[in-house]
């Protein structure tokens, strides 16, 4: 029988590539890291805070996202978007995912 | 200060002074949002209790700190199957050679049963030194090979499945070779330059320990152009490991290194005794009767006899061996049979 941290282990690896994808989109608005999570979560793909806020700074780094900090309700917030190279790149990579998940579809068949 | 100040200082401590305040602040703005939701969610009020829960749900410093940063390692994959080879090789040479030196303290005459113990205690302890000063050097070594080699990620990316073929047998580098070259060289310029003192034995004399050198002042006269060889051995290994490939002059190279080798250890096989122990010494440092004293000199000078042909004869076979693989690298090789 599969122990469940395997099985954790296995989700969390099917779910690392697409993270990066969900992410971008989303941040087609501007969000804070809370605010993200939440937004994510509500959706459907809960994240944990430890791969989310590093993630953000990675994808910031790489020029894919740009954010600003923000005083809001007497509390500093740092707001992430998407930057025009991610802008360009995320139609590319959501053409990738629909070839990965018909791809799938016809696999798991 | 209150919990979330001291885990925010407490994460800044793992993380790189560069990046530290920022990602402090994010953090601390991140779990300030927690806390806020988390208190709206089940009506309780920002207090301790609360504040410990939602700290333990994001996670200790450590992990946290960790989650920001790129794996880091000393000797990566790539380099550790020839650290553990190298270790493989020096590790058990270190035990032999304490070995040896227990057998020449116990094997005296007339050797109480507290000097023996003190003997074998003392083995013990320097065997436990030497293999930390060594595990340490070749950690040190690795871990400079690991960031001067080419990157592996560039490498890949140039790569070309062709090179396998133009590179024939017996020119490609096997990567632990001049690897362990290069650590035992290293640590051959370590040894006699800055330990001398370890290449020797240890004995009981009177009330207190004795060290005698095993190697005489002649050895140590040798020791500019020995240096000259080993340093000469390490660049020759370093350039191999970045090609990946023998090359024509690379290989006259490490002939004419085997050639002043051979020539350095049959000059010093010709010369003055390279042992410093006498059988005076021997019977005065311990109690030794003269016959043991002087079968022990004539073993280390045996031993060192023996060491200095296996280098004369392993050099020349070396030289064949490079001499052959030149006479053949100028026949025009067929690499890929065509129709």
């Amino acid at each position: 029988m599969v122990n469940s941290e395997l099985y954790e282990n296995v989700i969390l690896e099917l779910r690392r590539g697409v993270i990066v994808l969900a992410v971008l989109r989303q941040l087609d608005q501007e969000q804070y890291g809370y605010s993200l999570l939440k937004l994510l979560s509500d959706r459907g793909l809960p994240i944990d805070q430890g791969t989310l806020y590093p993630l953000l700074r990675r994808l910031e780094a790489q020029g894919l996202l740009v954010s600003n900090w923000r005083l809001e309700e007497a509390r500093p917030r740092r707001y992430y978007m998407i930057s025009s190279e991610g802008r360009q790149l995320l139609p590319r990579l959501k053409q990738e995912w629909d070839n990965i998940v018909a791809v799938m579809e016809k696999l798991m068949k | 200060m209150n919990l979330i100040d001291i885990y925010i200082t407490e994460v800044g401590k793992y993380l790189p002074q560069k990046s530290r305040t920022d990602i402090q602040e994010e953090i601390h703005s991140a779990l300030q949002d927690m806390l806020e939701d988390r208190s709206q969610q089940t009506g309780r009020p920002v207090d301790e209790d609360l504040t410990v829960e939602v700290l333990m749900e994001y996670g200790s410093p450590e992990k946290v700190a960790a989650s920001y940063l790129p794996e880091r390692y000393l000797v990566g994959p790539r380099l550790f199957p020839a650290f553990l080879k190298t270790a493989q090789i020096v590790l058990p040479i270190i035990g032999i050679l304490a070995l040896i030196g227990l057998g020449f303290s116990l094997g005296k005459a007339n050797l109480s049963f507290q000097n023996g113990f003190e003997a074998v205690l003392q083995a013990i302890a320097e065997l436990f030194q030497s293999t930390i000063v060594a595990l340490g050097a070749m950690v040190l070594i690795f871990a400079i090979l690991e960031r001067v080699l080419p990157n592996l990620k560039e490498k890949s990316l140039t790569w070309d499945p062709r090179t396998l073929a133009k590179i024939s047998p017996p020119d490609r580098v096997k990567l632990t070779e001049p690897i362990a070259a290069i650590v035992f060289n290293f640590a051959a310029i370590v040894i006699f330059n800055f330990y001398p003192q370890v290449i020797g034995a240890s004995f009981v004399a009177g009330k207190g320990w004795t060290f005698n050198q095993l190697l005489s002042e002649t050895f140590f006269s040798y020791l500019p152009v020995l240096n000259l060889l080993w340093v000469a051995n390490i660049v020759l290994n370093s350039f191999l490991l970045r090609r990946g490939q023998w090359q024509t002059w690379t290989r006259w190279f490490s002939l004419g290194l085997h050639a002043l080798e051979v020539g350095v250890a049959a000059a010093m096989l010709r010369g003055p005794s390279l042992v410093a122990l006498t059988v005076q010494d021997l019977t005065e440092a311990g109690p030794f009767s003269p016959e043991a004293a002087r079968l022990l000199v004539e073993m280390a000078q045996l031993a060192v006899t023996l060491a200095l042909i296996t280098a004369i004869v392993a050099g020349i076979v070396e030289i064949a061996q490079i001499a052959l693989q030149l006479m053949r690298s100028k026949k025009p090789a067929i690499l890929v049979q065509t129709k």
